[in-house]
């Protein structure tokens, strides 16, 4: 659905991506993941036609370059930062956006009630946005980007700074979404929701692809061992291991000197553990 | 063109909602101009005392008299200036209601009691203020038969006033011989009470009679000012042209700050995401900005027209004006905004442009008050071509054809502003 070739973009001296290559299947949620600075929104905004890349090409396969307009009609963008009026209530929000994209009478209406229930706003509609909240915000921000209900949508974090239940709603429209056959472009840094919810995922880091697959591929190639814990009494022991359950069948069987097992813990190796060996563990500001 | 019309509307629905935005573009334009021409007209003139302004063509003694009674009267604020222009100019601006011209050979005249030319007044009066009209011409007259106690109390001017009266009723044809004898009898009876003014007595005035003369000591003229197309015909015609200028400008503030404000909101990148081109998201917002200039004026010109008496002078001109205005403001707002990477920065900057921009452009002084140096600067200001195509539609007159010029002006600065703005918008974009 969505490629990427070879795409170099740079701000001035600093290089934003590097030749990244990326391929985003028709249907699959696609999970882009870095730390701050890796080159992700730069990304996304040269794949919604927002930036053109200095090298390169993006397109959408069988479309063209998102910069055509006619491309632009089949994604759905919910932005980083709230792109949203804050005087107009969220129907005259979702009414201005989807005139933008040829939506009218009866068809527009439908949409607009479609997208406010499925986000959990249809009892607000006629309340202005500036009054809403920051989950109510964001859920309207994602009801903005599936108004004119297109087969590919780009959300950047679009749980940020959410509450717990917005941040479920979100999530469950996520997964609806993918269930629908839609692509979704998902940038987060939380990664248990990239585990919860993506086909595949992307490791970004200084404007590079660092790897690539599905969650279960990269936790087996970089997410190393599992870390058993055995506690003895206030004895605490590690053990990294390939094959959990045999370490702990091993210790339970053995002699060894000392207080009796009292509590055993496995920690398998995630996708934030493949995150942090990929990108280090230094912070970036 | 749909999209277009739906951004329009979109950025005149929030023009609307923010009230303070709404309040500088629509309302307080109206009441500058409402102020402003009440502050210049006298239609808010709190001392209930009537503006004269008075000239002295005579020069003598009997005029200078004339004047300073004009001066003392009750319910009148007298200035003097040196020329009958100045004053009629002053009155068609509305700076004062009247007009009073003491004409040349008054001092001959005041002498003219009883024969000759009579003492002859003057007042011009504006055309809308008709009731003061009554009111002057009652104080003219008590005013000059004030300068007859002033003869009467003159034993020799008394006398001489008296021989030439006798002299001219004599010779006259068109008073019969028993006139002829009552007036000498009258005039007789008067030399006694001049005498005895004279010896320190006093006596009773004699009443005259007759027919087929009419005795017309005082001659007072009151006129109306003559409509004139190349001036306003109140105050209210200079300040709401001014009003205008300055509701263009809150037009342009606010459409130029919106663009700002999108683009640090995020809505922007929402827009320029969408099928929409560049140039479409422009056309709107230029398209917002232009129905809110057209409105602003449309209010402004209702208001004046309904309620403060000023009249369009030239309609045709003036639908030309309103749209072409509006499209030169277009371009201010398209190259504040373009060039405005932050709404802190458009604020600022809009604040500097604008009011350098009105000042010098007449925004805030009118452009004929200003000195010869500044008018020239003032080219390169579009609030002092919107000023003169509005000016100049509303009471100078002007056809759609003499303005060719100013809207000439005005249409390659909203032109050049505009793609200006959007090759800064572009290139800020792409960065």
């Amino acid at each position: 659905m969505l490629i990427l070739r070879d795409v170099r973009k740079a701000y001035g001296k600093t290089v934003a991506v590097d030749g990244l290559s990326l391929r985003v299947e028709a249907g699959e949620v696609f999970g882009l993941l870095g730390p701050n600075g890796a080159g992700k929104t730069t990304t996304i905004s040269m794949a919604i036609g927002l930036v053109r890349p200095d090298a390169g090409s993006v397109e959408l396969e069988g479309h063209g370059p998102p910069t055509d307009g006619n491309v632009r009609r089949l994604i759905g963008v919910a932005p980083q930062s709230l792109a949203l009026y804050d005087q107009l209530t969220a129907e005259e929000n979702l009414e201005f956006f989807g005139r933008l994209y040829d939506l009218r009478g009866k068809r527009l209406v439908e949409r607009v009630h479609a997208v406010l229930d499925a986000v959990g706003l249809l009892p607000r509609r006629r309340d202005r946005v500036g009054a809403f909240s920051g989950g109510m915000k964001r859920r309207m921000n994602l009801a903005v980007a599936m108004l004119h209900d297109p087969p590919m949508l780009l959300l950047d974090e679009p749980t940020a700074g959410v509450d717990p239940q917005s941040r479920n709603n979100i999530l469950e429209l996520v997964r609806s979404l993918g269930a629908q056959g839609r692509t979704v472009v998902y940038t987060t840094h939380y990664m248990e929701e990239a585990q919860r919810l993506c086909d595949r995922v992307a490791v970004m880091d200084q404007g590079r692809l660092m790897a690539l697959g599905t969650v279960h591929e990269l936790v087996e190639r970089h997410g190393g061992r599992s870390v058993v814990t055995f506690e003895r009494g206030e004895q605490i022991e590690h053990v990294q291991t390939d094959d959990p359950l045999r370490a702990i069948s091993g210790a339970l069987s053995g002699h060894a000197p000392g207080p009796a097992i009292s509590g055993v813990r496995i920690e398998r190796p995630s996708l934030e553990s493949v995150f942090l060996t990929l990108t280090g563990r230094s912070l970036r500001d | 063109m749909d999209a277009i019309f739906a951004l329009a509307m979109k950025d005149l629905r929030l023009l609307l909602r923010d009230r303070a935005n709404a309040f500088f573009t629509f309302v307080f334009p109206l009441l500058l101009a409402m102020f402003f021409g009440a502050v210049f007209g006298g239609g808010g003139g709190g001392s209930g005392r009537m503006d004269v302004v008075a000239v002295d063509l005579d020069g003598g003694p009997a005029a200078r008299a004339f004047l300073a009674d004009l001066a003392a009267a009750d319910g009148l604020n007298v200035t003097t200036t040196t020329t009958r222009a100045d004053g009629e100019r002053q009155v068609r601006r509305g700076a004062v209601q009247a007009l009073v011209v003491v004409p040349k050979g008054f001092d001959e005249s005041a002498g003219n009691m009883f024969s000759g030319t009579p003492m002859r007044i003057e007042a011009v009066v504006d055309p809308g203020r008709s009731a003061e009209a009554g009111l002057l011409t009652g104080k003219l007259n008590e005013i000059a038969f004030m300068q007859m106690g002033r003869l009467f109390n003159d034993p020799a001017k008394m006398t001489a006033q008296l021989d030439r009266a006798r002299a001219s009723i004599n010779n006259s044809p068109d008073v019969s011989a028993p006139q002829k004898l009552l007036f000498g009898t009258f005039f007789t009876a008067l030399d006694r009470l001049v005498a005895s003014q004279r010896a320190g007595g006093a006596g009773e005035p004699a009443k005259a009679e007759g027919s087929g003369f009419a005795w017309r000591p005082v001659d007072v003229q009151v006129s109306k000012l003559e409509a004139d197309p190349n001036r306003p015909n109140n105050s209210y015609a200079i300040s709401f042209p001014q009003g205008i200028v300055w509701g263009l400008m809150g037009c342009v503030t606010a459409f130029g700050l919106s663009l700002a404000f999108e683009r640090t909101h995020g809505t922007l990148m929402r827009l320029t995401t969408s099928p929409l081109s560049r140039s479409t998201i422009l056309l709107g917002k230029a398209l917002a900005c232009f129905v809110a200039c057209v409105i602003v004026q449309v209010m402004l010109l209702a208001v004046a027209v309904a309620l403060f008496n000023v009249r369009i002078a030239s309609p045709v001109a003036m639908v030309f004006a309103v749209a072409i205005s509006s499209f030169g403001f277009v371009g201010v707002m398209m190259l504040l905004a373009g060039m405005s990477r932050s709404e802190g920065a458009a604020a600022g900057m809009g604040r500097a442009l604008i009011l350098v921009l009105a000042m010098i452009g007449g925004g805030t002084i009118p452009v004929f008050f200003m000195p010869d140096w500044l008018k020239t600067a003032s080219s390169v200001s579009p609030f002092k071509w919107a000023t003169v195509v509005v000016e100049g539609s509303l009471w100078r007159g002007m056809t759609v054809f003499e303005l060719a010029t100013p809207f000439a002006v005005l249409i390659g600065m909203g032109i050049v502003g505009y793609a200006i703005g959007a090759i800064a918008f572009r290139a800020a974009d792409a960065r």
